[in-house]
Protein backbone atom coordinates (compact mmCIF):
# COMPACT_ATOMS: atom_id res chain seq x y z
CA UNK A 1 0.00 0.00 0.00
CA UNK A 2 2.66 2.68 -1.10
CA UNK A 3 -0.15 4.99 -1.72
CA UNK A 4 -0.55 4.79 1.95
CA UNK A 5 2.79 4.91 2.76
CA UNK A 6 3.99 7.84 1.54
CA UNK A 7 2.01 10.00 3.63
CA UNK A 8 1.99 7.72 6.74
CA UNK A 9 -0.21 10.38 8.78
CA UNK A 10 -3.38 9.51 6.29
CA UNK A 11 -1.85 5.57 6.48
CA UNK A 12 -4.53 4.14 9.28
CA UNK A 13 -7.19 5.72 7.88
CA UNK A 14 -6.92 4.49 4.02
CA UNK A 15 -5.93 0.69 5.19
CA UNK A 16 -9.47 0.98 6.84
CA UNK A 17 -11.22 2.60 3.70
CA UNK A 18 -9.11 -0.15 1.22
CA UNK A 19 -9.86 -2.74 3.64
CA UNK A 20 -13.38 -1.91 4.55
CA UNK A 21 -12.80 -2.22 7.85
CA UNK A 22 -11.96 -5.85 7.98
CA UNK A 23 -8.12 -5.61 8.70
CA UNK A 24 -9.18 -5.06 12.68
CA UNK A 25 -10.49 -8.53 12.71
CA UNK A 26 -7.98 -9.74 10.95
CA UNK A 27 -5.39 -8.49 12.79
CA UNK A 28 -7.16 -9.48 15.93
CA UNK A 29 -7.73 -12.85 14.98
CA UNK A 30 -3.96 -13.46 14.55
CA UNK A 31 -2.95 -11.64 17.59
CA UNK A 32 -5.12 -13.86 19.64
CA UNK A 33 -2.20 -16.30 18.97
CA UNK A 34 -0.22 -14.36 21.59
CA UNK A 35 0.43 -14.59 25.14
CA UNK A 36 1.42 -12.52 28.23
CA UNK A 37 5.00 -12.79 28.59
CA UNK A 38 5.73 -13.37 24.91
CA UNK A 39 8.88 -11.94 22.97
CA UNK A 40 7.34 -10.79 19.81
CA UNK A 41 9.05 -9.21 16.67
CA UNK A 42 6.61 -7.31 13.72
CA UNK A 43 8.31 -7.04 10.91
CA UNK A 44 7.47 -4.18 8.71
CA UNK A 45 5.20 -2.47 11.73
CA UNK A 46 4.39 0.75 9.82
CA UNK A 47 2.06 2.18 12.20
CA UNK A 48 1.96 -0.31 14.73
CA UNK A 49 -1.30 -1.78 13.98
CA UNK A 50 -0.21 -5.13 14.99
CA UNK A 51 2.50 -4.26 17.60
CA UNK A 52 -0.10 -2.14 19.73
CA UNK A 53 -2.28 -5.36 19.55
CA UNK A 54 0.41 -7.35 21.08
CA UNK A 55 1.68 -5.05 23.62
CA UNK A 56 -1.72 -4.73 25.18
CA UNK A 57 -2.03 -8.15 25.64
CA UNK A 58 1.28 -7.85 27.71
CA UNK A 59 4.14 -9.01 25.31
CA UNK A 60 7.35 -7.99 24.75
CA UNK A 61 7.36 -6.35 21.08
CA UNK A 62 10.19 -5.48 18.60
CA UNK A 63 8.68 -3.86 15.51
CA UNK A 64 10.80 -3.23 12.72
CA UNK A 65 10.28 -0.88 9.78
CA UNK A 66 12.66 0.72 7.12
CA UNK A 67 10.17 3.91 7.31
CA UNK A 68 11.35 6.66 9.89
CA UNK A 69 7.93 8.73 9.38
CA UNK A 70 5.89 5.08 10.29
CA UNK A 71 7.59 4.65 12.93
CA UNK A 72 7.39 7.93 14.70
CA UNK A 73 3.72 7.43 14.35
CA UNK A 74 3.98 4.00 16.03
CA UNK A 75 6.04 5.40 18.97
CA UNK A 76 3.38 8.28 19.44
CA UNK A 77 0.62 5.74 19.35
CA UNK A 78 2.52 3.67 21.16
CA UNK A 79 3.45 6.76 24.14
CA UNK A 80 -0.91 7.57 23.93
CA UNK A 81 -1.81 4.07 24.99
CA UNK A 82 0.97 4.15 27.64
CA UNK A 83 2.61 0.96 26.12
CA UNK A 84 6.25 2.02 25.71
CA UNK A 85 7.55 0.01 28.58
CA UNK A 86 6.23 -3.34 26.32
CA UNK A 87 7.37 -1.90 22.87
CA UNK A 88 10.79 -1.48 20.89
CA UNK A 89 10.74 0.28 17.81
CA UNK A 90 13.51 -0.25 15.25
CA UNK A 91 14.28 1.23 11.63
CA UNK A 92 15.78 -1.43 10.44
CA UNK A 93 14.99 -3.75 7.05
CA UNK A 94 14.94 -7.84 6.89
CA UNK A 95 18.26 -7.59 5.56
CA UNK A 96 19.31 -7.27 8.93
CA UNK A 97 17.58 -9.75 10.70
CA UNK A 98 20.58 -11.50 10.88
CA UNK A 99 21.55 -9.11 14.24
CA UNK A 100 18.72 -10.77 15.99
CA UNK A 101 19.34 -14.27 18.24
CA UNK A 102 18.53 -17.36 16.95
CA UNK A 103 15.35 -19.22 18.95
CA UNK A 104 14.99 -15.82 20.90
CA UNK A 105 11.14 -15.31 19.29
CA UNK A 106 7.56 -16.98 20.90
CA UNK A 107 6.02 -14.85 17.63
CA UNK A 108 6.89 -13.47 14.85
CA UNK A 109 4.40 -11.33 12.64
CA UNK A 110 4.20 -9.48 9.72
CA UNK A 111 0.73 -7.58 8.61
CA UNK A 112 0.69 -6.13 4.39
CA UNK A 113 4.63 -5.98 4.34
CA UNK A 114 5.84 -9.36 2.31
CA UNK A 115 4.03 -7.98 -0.61
CA UNK A 116 6.58 -5.35 -0.45
CA UNK A 117 9.44 -7.34 -0.81
CA UNK A 118 11.39 -8.55 -3.62
CA UNK A 119 11.18 -11.98 -4.33
CA UNK A 120 15.07 -12.48 -2.41
CA UNK A 121 13.52 -10.29 0.76
CA UNK A 122 11.22 -12.78 0.71
CA UNK A 123 13.09 -16.08 1.07
CA UNK A 124 15.19 -14.38 3.13
CA UNK A 125 12.89 -12.74 5.56
CA UNK A 126 11.19 -16.36 5.96
CA UNK A 127 14.66 -17.98 6.57
CA UNK A 128 15.61 -16.10 9.15
CA UNK A 129 12.28 -16.12 10.91
CA UNK A 130 12.61 -19.94 11.28
CA UNK A 131 15.90 -19.56 12.62
CA UNK A 132 15.16 -16.82 15.46
CA UNK A 133 11.53 -18.36 16.26
CA UNK A 134 11.77 -21.28 19.53
CA UNK A 135 10.79 -24.48 18.34
CA UNK A 136 6.92 -24.56 18.16
CA UNK A 137 6.94 -20.49 17.77
CA UNK A 138 4.27 -19.08 15.52
CA UNK A 139 4.88 -17.33 12.43
CA UNK A 140 1.32 -15.25 11.70
CA UNK A 141 1.29 -13.11 8.73
CA UNK A 142 -1.68 -11.22 6.94
CA UNK A 143 -1.06 -10.24 3.59
CA UNK A 144 -1.89 -9.43 0.08
CA UNK A 145 -1.65 -12.30 -1.96
CA UNK A 146 -2.28 -13.52 -6.21
CA UNK A 147 -5.57 -15.40 -5.82
CA UNK A 148 -4.89 -19.21 -6.98
CA UNK A 149 -8.22 -19.62 -9.10
CA UNK A 150 -7.50 -17.94 -12.41
CA UNK A 151 -11.26 -16.58 -12.53
CA UNK A 152 -10.97 -14.59 -9.50
CA UNK A 153 -7.01 -13.65 -10.44
CA UNK A 154 -9.17 -11.85 -13.15
CA UNK A 155 -12.21 -10.14 -11.17
CA UNK A 156 -9.21 -8.70 -8.67
CA UNK A 157 -7.11 -7.28 -11.13
CA UNK A 158 -10.11 -5.91 -12.59
CA UNK A 159 -10.95 -4.34 -9.37
CA UNK A 160 -7.10 -3.13 -8.83
CA UNK A 161 -6.37 -1.73 -11.82
CA UNK A 162 -8.32 2.15 -11.32
CA UNK A 163 -6.07 1.73 -7.50
CA UNK A 164 -3.08 0.29 -9.35
CA UNK A 165 -3.51 3.49 -11.63
CA UNK A 166 -3.83 6.03 -8.56
CA UNK A 167 -1.29 4.75 -6.95
CA UNK A 168 1.42 4.54 -9.44
CA UNK A 169 0.27 8.15 -10.50
CA UNK A 170 0.52 9.38 -7.35
CA UNK A 171 3.47 7.32 -5.83
CA UNK A 172 5.01 6.07 -9.07
CA UNK A 173 4.99 2.50 -7.49
CA UNK A 174 2.92 -0.58 -7.24
CA UNK A 175 2.24 -3.26 -5.09
CA UNK A 176 2.86 -6.41 -5.89
CA UNK A 177 0.75 -9.07 -4.48
CA UNK A 178 2.98 -12.35 -3.18
CA UNK A 179 2.50 -15.51 -5.12
CA UNK A 180 2.03 -19.13 -3.67
CA UNK A 181 2.53 -17.63 0.22
CA UNK A 182 1.92 -21.03 1.63
CA UNK A 183 4.35 -22.93 0.10
CA UNK A 184 7.23 -20.55 0.72
CA UNK A 185 6.83 -20.76 4.21
CA UNK A 186 6.83 -24.74 3.62
CA UNK A 187 9.79 -24.73 1.46
CA UNK A 188 11.45 -22.38 4.69
CA UNK A 189 10.80 -25.52 6.67
CA UNK A 190 8.16 -23.66 8.91
CA UNK A 191 4.31 -26.01 9.69
CA UNK A 192 1.10 -24.62 8.66
CA UNK A 193 -1.40 -24.48 11.07
CA UNK A 194 -3.81 -22.68 9.46
CA UNK A 195 -4.35 -20.64 5.64
CA UNK A 196 -7.47 -18.41 5.41
CA UNK A 197 -8.15 -16.73 2.24
CA UNK A 198 -11.04 -13.83 1.63
CA UNK A 199 -14.08 -14.59 -0.56
CA UNK A 200 -11.75 -13.00 -3.71
CA UNK A 201 -8.75 -15.20 -2.84
CA UNK A 202 -6.13 -11.75 -2.56
CA UNK A 203 -6.08 -11.52 1.23
CA UNK A 204 -4.50 -14.28 3.21
CA UNK A 205 -3.99 -15.09 6.98
CA UNK A 206 -1.50 -17.43 7.20
CA UNK A 207 -0.27 -18.68 11.02
CA UNK A 208 2.55 -21.19 10.70
CA UNK A 209 4.49 -23.10 13.59
CA UNK A 210 8.51 -23.97 13.63
CA UNK A 211 7.62 -27.64 13.64
CA UNK A 212 9.84 -29.45 16.92
CA UNK A 213 11.89 -31.86 14.74
CA UNK A 214 14.81 -28.99 13.18
CA UNK A 215 16.18 -28.69 16.48
CA UNK A 216 19.91 -27.59 16.15
CA UNK B 1 23.76 -2.41 -31.51
CA UNK B 2 21.75 -4.66 -30.68
CA UNK B 3 17.99 -4.73 -31.66
CA UNK B 4 16.85 -5.41 -28.04
CA UNK B 5 18.44 -2.79 -26.64
CA UNK B 6 17.75 -0.55 -29.18
CA UNK B 7 14.09 -1.41 -28.81
CA UNK B 8 14.70 -0.79 -24.79
CA UNK B 9 16.10 2.87 -25.36
CA UNK B 10 13.57 3.90 -27.59
CA UNK B 11 10.40 3.23 -25.96
CA UNK B 12 11.84 3.91 -22.55
CA UNK B 13 13.01 7.35 -23.67
CA UNK B 14 9.72 8.34 -25.00
CA UNK B 15 8.90 7.32 -21.67
CA UNK B 16 11.41 8.67 -19.84
CA UNK B 17 9.41 10.41 -16.93
CA UNK B 18 7.53 6.89 -15.92
CA UNK B 19 9.63 4.36 -13.59
CA UNK B 20 10.00 1.25 -15.29
CA UNK B 21 11.14 -1.09 -12.42
CA UNK B 22 13.12 -4.20 -13.16
CA UNK B 23 13.86 -7.68 -11.52
CA UNK B 24 16.13 -6.55 -8.35
CA UNK B 25 18.94 -9.06 -7.03
CA UNK B 26 22.32 -10.24 -9.00
CA UNK B 27 22.72 -10.66 -12.67
CA UNK B 28 26.22 -12.06 -13.57
CA UNK B 29 27.74 -10.37 -16.85
CA UNK B 30 30.67 -12.96 -18.19
CA UNK B 31 31.69 -15.35 -16.19
CA UNK B 32 32.43 -13.87 -12.27
CA UNK B 33 35.12 -15.68 -10.05
CA UNK B 34 35.07 -14.71 -6.34
CA UNK B 35 37.65 -11.93 -6.98
CA UNK B 36 35.58 -10.08 -9.49
CA UNK B 37 34.26 -6.42 -8.97
CA UNK B 38 30.81 -6.40 -7.80
CA UNK B 39 29.02 -3.49 -9.21
CA UNK B 40 25.38 -2.28 -7.80
CA UNK B 41 22.90 -0.04 -9.42
CA UNK B 42 19.40 0.98 -8.90
CA UNK B 43 16.86 -0.96 -10.88
CA UNK B 44 15.24 1.45 -13.77
CA UNK B 45 15.50 -0.85 -16.64
CA UNK B 46 16.67 1.55 -18.56
CA UNK B 47 19.51 1.31 -15.89
CA UNK B 48 20.22 -1.64 -15.77
CA UNK B 49 20.47 -2.16 -19.22
CA UNK B 50 22.82 0.95 -20.09
CA UNK B 51 25.00 -0.73 -17.51
CA UNK B 52 25.03 -3.82 -18.64
CA UNK B 53 25.58 -3.26 -22.29
CA UNK B 54 28.85 -0.72 -20.83
CA UNK B 55 30.07 -3.97 -18.84
CA UNK B 56 29.29 -6.28 -22.21
CA UNK B 57 32.85 -8.39 -22.27
CA UNK B 58 33.73 -8.11 -18.70
CA UNK B 59 33.16 -10.73 -15.95
CA UNK B 60 31.35 -8.44 -13.07
CA UNK B 61 28.37 -9.35 -10.66
CA UNK B 62 26.09 -6.58 -11.20
CA UNK B 63 23.72 -5.71 -8.28
CA UNK B 64 20.33 -4.46 -8.71
CA UNK B 65 18.65 -2.96 -5.98
CA UNK B 66 15.39 -1.51 -4.94
CA UNK B 67 14.77 2.16 -6.25
CA UNK B 68 11.28 2.13 -7.48
CA UNK B 69 11.71 1.80 -11.00
CA UNK B 70 13.45 5.56 -11.17
CA UNK B 71 16.92 6.09 -12.19
CA UNK B 72 19.98 6.67 -9.25
CA UNK B 73 19.82 10.34 -8.96
CA UNK B 74 15.83 10.97 -8.63
CA UNK B 75 15.33 8.10 -6.14
CA UNK B 76 18.25 8.76 -4.20
CA UNK B 77 17.63 12.90 -3.79
CA UNK B 78 13.58 12.06 -2.95
CA UNK B 79 14.24 9.48 -0.58
CA UNK B 80 13.41 6.50 -2.56
CA UNK B 81 16.59 4.80 -2.80
CA UNK B 82 17.73 4.20 0.73
CA UNK B 83 20.90 2.85 2.67
CA UNK B 84 18.03 -0.55 3.61
CA UNK B 85 17.88 -0.89 -0.14
CA UNK B 86 21.53 -1.43 -0.24
CA UNK B 87 21.87 -3.56 2.98
CA UNK B 88 19.17 -5.80 1.39
CA UNK B 89 20.30 -6.46 -2.05
CA UNK B 90 23.86 -7.45 -0.07
CA UNK B 91 22.50 -9.53 2.20
CA UNK B 92 19.53 -11.25 0.56
CA UNK B 93 21.00 -11.69 -3.17
CA UNK B 94 23.26 -14.48 -2.40
CA UNK B 95 26.62 -12.09 -3.57
CA UNK B 96 27.77 -12.77 -0.43
CA UNK B 97 28.53 -16.54 -1.04
CA UNK B 98 29.82 -16.18 -4.34
CA UNK B 99 32.70 -13.12 -3.85
CA UNK B 100 35.23 -13.19 -1.28
CA UNK B 101 36.26 -9.76 -1.31
CA UNK B 102 33.43 -6.98 0.60
CA UNK B 103 34.20 -4.22 -1.89
CA UNK B 104 31.23 -2.62 -3.32
CA UNK B 105 30.95 -0.29 -6.01
CA UNK B 106 27.88 2.27 -6.13
CA UNK B 107 26.84 4.83 -8.61
CA UNK B 108 28.62 8.13 -7.38
CA UNK B 109 24.95 10.15 -7.89
CA UNK B 110 23.41 7.43 -5.04
CA UNK B 111 25.58 9.98 -2.84
CA UNK B 112 22.66 12.32 -2.25
CA UNK B 113 20.88 9.66 -0.31
CA UNK B 114 23.20 6.19 0.79
CA UNK B 115 25.70 6.57 3.37
CA UNK B 116 29.31 4.20 3.37
CA UNK B 117 29.74 4.31 6.53
CA UNK B 118 26.17 2.89 7.66
CA UNK B 119 26.43 0.45 4.88
CA UNK B 120 29.68 -1.00 6.08
CA UNK B 121 28.59 -1.04 9.66
CA UNK B 122 25.54 -3.13 8.94
CA UNK B 123 27.04 -5.44 6.27
CA UNK B 124 30.70 -4.91 6.59
CA UNK B 125 30.81 -3.94 2.74
CA UNK B 126 33.41 -1.25 1.55
CA UNK B 127 31.31 1.55 -0.64
CA UNK B 128 33.59 2.68 -3.27
CA UNK B 129 32.20 5.55 -5.36
CA UNK B 130 32.20 5.15 -8.88
CA UNK B 131 31.41 7.10 -11.77
CA UNK B 132 28.30 9.30 -12.58
CA UNK B 133 27.96 7.39 -16.12
CA UNK B 134 27.95 4.05 -16.50
CA UNK B 135 29.87 4.07 -19.79
CA UNK B 136 32.91 4.91 -17.81
CA UNK B 137 32.89 1.97 -15.61
CA UNK B 138 35.20 -0.18 -18.09
CA UNK B 139 38.05 2.69 -17.41
CA UNK B 140 36.99 2.71 -13.81
CA UNK B 141 37.57 -0.81 -13.02
CA UNK B 142 41.04 -0.64 -15.19
CA UNK B 143 41.93 2.53 -13.46
CA UNK B 144 41.87 0.54 -10.58
CA UNK B 145 38.86 2.44 -8.94
CA UNK B 146 40.55 5.46 -9.63
CA UNK B 147 37.98 8.29 -10.88
CA UNK B 148 39.22 10.94 -12.77
CA UNK B 149 37.92 14.13 -12.14
CA UNK B 150 35.72 14.32 -15.97
CA UNK B 151 34.40 11.23 -14.20
CA UNK B 152 32.95 12.80 -11.72
CA UNK B 153 30.87 15.21 -13.78
CA UNK B 154 27.35 15.67 -14.79
CA UNK B 155 27.32 16.34 -18.14
CA UNK B 156 24.22 17.48 -20.41
CA UNK B 157 25.58 16.60 -23.84
CA UNK B 158 23.90 16.66 -27.25
CA UNK B 159 22.44 13.26 -26.80
CA UNK B 160 20.87 13.61 -23.43
CA UNK B 161 19.57 17.15 -24.63
CA UNK B 162 18.00 14.74 -27.86
CA UNK B 163 16.43 12.16 -25.13
CA UNK B 164 15.40 15.45 -23.10
CA UNK B 165 13.47 16.60 -26.30
CA UNK B 166 11.52 13.41 -26.84
CA UNK B 167 10.81 12.51 -23.33
CA UNK B 168 9.38 15.93 -23.13
CA UNK B 169 7.39 16.13 -27.23
CA UNK B 170 5.90 12.40 -26.85
CA UNK B 171 3.97 12.74 -23.56
CA UNK B 172 2.84 16.55 -24.96
CA UNK B 173 1.58 15.14 -27.97
CA UNK B 174 -0.18 12.28 -26.62
CA UNK B 175 -2.23 14.76 -24.37
CA UNK B 176 -2.64 17.49 -26.96
CA UNK B 177 -3.90 15.28 -30.23
CA UNK B 178 -6.76 14.42 -28.49
CA UNK B 179 -7.90 17.13 -27.55
CA UNK B 180 -6.84 19.09 -31.01
CA UNK B 181 -8.50 16.51 -32.89
CA UNK B 182 -11.98 17.46 -30.58
CA UNK B 183 -11.42 21.09 -31.47
CA UNK B 184 -9.65 21.20 -34.53
CA UNK B 185 -8.85 17.81 -36.10
CA UNK B 186 -7.19 18.79 -39.09
CA UNK B 187 -4.49 20.68 -37.16
CA UNK B 188 -3.30 17.46 -35.73
CA UNK B 189 -0.44 16.55 -38.05
CA UNK B 190 1.31 20.64 -37.83
CA UNK B 191 0.38 20.18 -34.57
CA UNK B 192 2.90 17.42 -33.93
CA UNK B 193 5.26 18.68 -35.93
CA UNK B 194 5.26 21.85 -34.03
CA UNK B 195 5.43 20.29 -30.33
CA UNK B 196 8.73 18.27 -31.84
CA UNK B 197 10.26 21.09 -33.65
CA UNK B 198 9.52 23.06 -30.49
CA UNK B 199 10.65 20.66 -27.95
CA UNK B 200 13.95 19.72 -29.94
CA UNK B 201 14.82 23.57 -30.98
CA UNK B 202 14.72 24.42 -26.96
CA UNK B 203 16.34 21.37 -25.84
CA UNK B 204 19.32 21.18 -28.61
CA UNK B 205 19.87 25.22 -27.93
CA UNK B 206 20.28 24.76 -24.27
CA UNK B 207 24.38 25.56 -24.41
CA UNK B 208 23.19 29.15 -26.51
CA UNK B 209 21.60 30.19 -23.34
CA UNK B 210 22.55 28.14 -20.33
CA UNK B 211 24.56 30.89 -19.07
CA UNK B 212 21.64 33.02 -18.98
CA UNK B 213 19.78 30.96 -16.68
CA UNK B 214 20.32 31.04 -12.64
CA UNK B 215 18.23 29.33 -10.48
CA UNK B 216 18.66 32.12 -8.17
CA UNK B 217 16.44 34.23 -10.33
CA UNK B 218 12.68 34.41 -8.40
CA UNK B 219 10.21 33.12 -11.19
CA UNK B 220 8.37 36.25 -13.33
CA UNK B 221 4.95 36.08 -14.94
CA UNK B 222 3.18 33.66 -14.43
CA UNK B 223 4.00 31.35 -11.36
CA UNK B 224 5.14 27.91 -12.74
CA UNK B 225 7.14 28.84 -16.10
CA UNK B 226 10.91 28.91 -16.14
CA UNK B 227 11.54 32.41 -18.26
CA UNK B 228 14.44 33.32 -16.05
CA UNK B 229 16.19 36.63 -16.80
CA UNK B 230 16.78 35.95 -20.32
CA UNK B 231 12.99 35.37 -21.23
CA UNK B 232 14.64 33.33 -23.73
CA UNK B 233 11.13 30.93 -24.53
CA UNK B 234 8.93 33.93 -25.32
CA UNK B 235 11.99 35.05 -27.68
CA UNK B 236 11.56 31.82 -29.28
CA UNK B 237 8.01 32.16 -29.56
CA UNK B 238 8.42 35.45 -30.95
CA UNK B 239 10.36 33.71 -33.91
CA UNK B 240 7.90 31.49 -34.29
CA UNK B 241 5.04 33.89 -34.50
CA UNK B 242 7.21 35.54 -37.45
CA UNK B 243 8.14 32.44 -39.17
CA UNK B 244 4.10 32.16 -39.08
CA UNK B 245 3.62 35.68 -40.38
CA UNK B 246 6.23 34.98 -43.49
CA UNK B 247 4.75 31.72 -43.92
CA UNK B 248 1.23 33.37 -44.54
CA UNK B 249 3.11 36.17 -46.45
CA UNK B 250 4.79 33.86 -48.92
CA UNK B 251 1.77 31.75 -50.07
CA UNK B 252 0.00 34.79 -50.30
CA UNK B 253 -2.94 34.32 -47.90
CA UNK B 254 -2.77 36.19 -45.19
CA UNK B 255 -5.23 36.10 -42.23
CA UNK B 256 -4.91 37.11 -39.25
CA UNK B 257 -7.16 34.03 -37.81
CA UNK B 258 -4.12 31.80 -38.81
CA UNK B 259 -1.76 34.10 -37.01
CA UNK B 260 -3.62 34.08 -34.16
CA UNK B 261 -4.63 30.71 -33.29
CA UNK B 262 -1.09 29.24 -33.78
CA UNK B 263 0.36 31.72 -32.32
CA UNK B 264 -1.48 30.90 -29.39
CA UNK B 265 -1.01 27.22 -29.75
CA UNK B 266 2.98 27.71 -29.87
CA UNK B 267 2.73 29.78 -26.46
CA UNK B 268 1.06 26.80 -25.27
CA UNK B 269 3.06 24.16 -25.83
CA UNK B 270 6.34 26.59 -25.17
CA UNK B 271 4.72 27.23 -21.79
CA UNK B 272 4.37 23.62 -21.07
CA UNK B 273 8.01 22.79 -22.43
CA UNK B 274 9.20 25.69 -19.92
CA UNK B 275 7.22 23.82 -16.84
CA UNK B 276 10.28 22.64 -15.63
CA UNK B 277 13.30 23.22 -18.06
CA UNK B 278 16.29 23.78 -15.35
CA UNK B 279 15.09 20.36 -13.70
CA UNK B 280 15.13 18.64 -16.86
CA UNK B 281 19.13 19.78 -16.87
CA UNK B 282 21.49 17.85 -14.94
CA UNK B 283 23.20 21.03 -14.53
CA UNK B 284 20.55 23.35 -13.05
CA UNK B 285 18.29 22.91 -10.19
CA UNK B 286 14.61 22.31 -10.70
CA UNK B 287 13.37 25.74 -10.43
CA UNK B 288 9.96 24.62 -9.19
CA UNK B 289 12.18 23.81 -5.62
CA UNK B 290 13.16 26.17 -3.09
CA UNK B 291 15.74 24.08 -2.58
CA UNK B 292 17.29 26.17 -5.29
CA UNK B 293 17.98 28.93 -2.71
CA UNK B 294 20.07 26.65 -0.60
CA UNK B 295 23.58 27.76 -0.56
CA UNK B 296 26.38 25.00 0.84
CA UNK B 297 28.13 26.11 3.79
CA UNK B 298 31.42 24.91 5.64
CA UNK B 299 32.13 25.44 8.80
CA UNK B 300 35.99 25.45 8.65
CA UNK B 301 36.70 24.36 12.43
CA UNK B 302 35.15 20.92 11.54
CA UNK B 303 37.04 20.00 8.47
CA UNK B 304 39.71 17.98 8.05
CA UNK B 305 40.21 17.98 4.46
CA UNK B 306 39.64 14.09 3.67
CA UNK B 307 38.12 15.48 1.04
CA UNK B 308 34.73 13.47 0.72
CA UNK B 309 32.95 16.32 -0.85
CA UNK B 310 35.29 16.25 -3.85
CA UNK B 311 34.80 13.08 -4.64
CA UNK B 312 30.63 12.96 -4.74
CA UNK B 313 30.16 16.82 -6.32
CA UNK B 314 28.67 15.95 -9.47
CA UNK B 315 29.73 19.80 -10.65
CA UNK B 316 33.24 19.69 -8.59
CA UNK B 317 32.79 22.53 -6.98
CA UNK B 318 35.23 21.72 -4.04
CA UNK B 319 38.95 21.95 -4.13
CA UNK B 320 40.75 19.77 -1.43
CA UNK B 321 44.47 21.89 -0.16
CA UNK B 322 46.05 18.85 1.09
CA UNK B 323 49.00 21.08 2.47
CA UNK B 324 46.33 22.57 4.92
CA UNK B 325 44.08 20.33 5.06
CA UNK B 326 40.69 22.32 4.36
CA UNK B 327 37.83 21.99 1.59
CA UNK B 328 37.01 25.38 0.07
CA UNK B 329 34.40 25.81 -2.42
CA UNK B 330 35.78 27.81 -5.74
CA UNK B 331 32.67 27.17 -7.79
CA UNK B 332 29.68 27.33 -5.52
CA UNK B 333 27.94 28.96 -8.14
CA UNK B 334 27.57 25.68 -9.85
CA UNK B 335 26.04 23.73 -6.93
CA UNK B 336 22.53 22.04 -7.18
CA UNK B 337 21.52 21.48 -4.31
CA UNK B 338 21.94 17.86 -4.76
CA UNK B 339 23.08 17.52 -1.22
CA UNK B 340 25.92 14.50 -1.69
CA UNK B 341 28.59 16.45 0.00
CA UNK B 342 26.62 17.70 3.23
CA UNK B 343 25.40 13.89 3.71
CA UNK B 344 29.15 12.38 3.13
CA UNK B 345 30.81 14.37 5.20
CA UNK B 346 32.58 12.58 8.06
CA UNK B 347 33.07 15.44 10.18
CA UNK B 348 29.39 16.98 10.04
CA UNK B 349 31.37 20.20 8.47
CA UNK B 350 29.12 20.76 5.58
CA UNK B 351 25.89 21.79 6.08
CA UNK B 352 22.33 23.86 3.98
CA UNK B 353 22.17 27.86 4.95
CA UNK B 354 18.95 29.19 3.79
CA UNK B 355 18.86 33.03 1.88
CA UNK B 356 17.07 33.93 5.41
CA UNK B 357 19.84 32.24 7.47
CA UNK B 358 17.98 28.86 8.71
CA UNK B 359 20.72 26.09 8.91
CA UNK B 360 19.58 22.72 7.54
CA UNK B 361 21.81 20.26 9.59
CA UNK B 362 23.74 17.39 7.97
CA UNK B 363 21.54 14.73 10.03
CA UNK B 364 18.36 16.36 8.72
CA UNK B 365 18.94 15.53 5.45
CA UNK B 366 20.43 12.40 5.83
CA UNK B 367 17.06 11.65 7.56
CA UNK B 368 14.57 13.21 5.37
CA UNK B 369 17.12 13.45 2.02
CA UNK B 370 15.93 15.89 -0.52
CA UNK B 371 12.70 16.72 -0.50
CA UNK B 372 11.08 14.05 0.71
CA UNK B 373 7.27 14.81 1.73
CA UNK B 374 8.39 18.52 2.34
CA UNK B 375 9.85 17.28 5.59
CA UNK B 376 13.53 18.56 5.01
CA UNK B 377 12.53 22.46 4.98
CA UNK B 378 10.82 22.16 8.55
CA UNK B 379 12.77 24.21 10.73
CA UNK B 380 15.63 23.15 12.88
CA UNK B 381 17.45 25.12 15.01
CA UNK B 382 21.56 24.52 15.33
CA UNK B 383 22.68 23.09 18.30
Amino acid sequence: MKILESSPGRYDMGIRILTLGRLDGVYDRLTAYIIKGQKVLDIGCGSGALTLRAAQKNAKVKGIDINPLMLEIAQNRANEAGLTQNIELCEMGVAELGSEESESYDVVMSGLCFSELSEDELGFTLKEAKRILKIGGFLLIADEVRPKNIFKRIVNWLIKIPLVIITYLIAQTTTNSVRNLPERVEEAGLQIESVRFNKMGNFIELVARRPEETTK
Amino acid sequence: MNLHYLIVYLVETLLRFIPIPCKTGLIKIGNPDSNSPVILTCNYHLTVEKVRRALDGMDVNLLVANSRGINVWCSAAGGLFTNHDVVSVLKTSGIEEIVDHRNVILPQLAATSIEGNIIQKKTGWKVTWGPVYADDLPHFIKNNFKKTVEMRKVKFSLVQRVEMAVAWAFPITVIMIPIMSIFWSSAVFSLTLLIWFLSFSIFVSFPLYADYLSSEDKRIGIAFFDFSRSGFHLILWGIVVLCLVIYSVLIGDFSWRFIFSWGFISLIVVLILSLDLMGSTPVYKSSLTEDRFLKVALDKNKCNGCGFCEQVCPRNCFEVDRNRHIAAMPEAVRCVQCGACIVQCPFNALYFRSPEGEIILPQTIRKFKLNLMGKRLVKVKEN
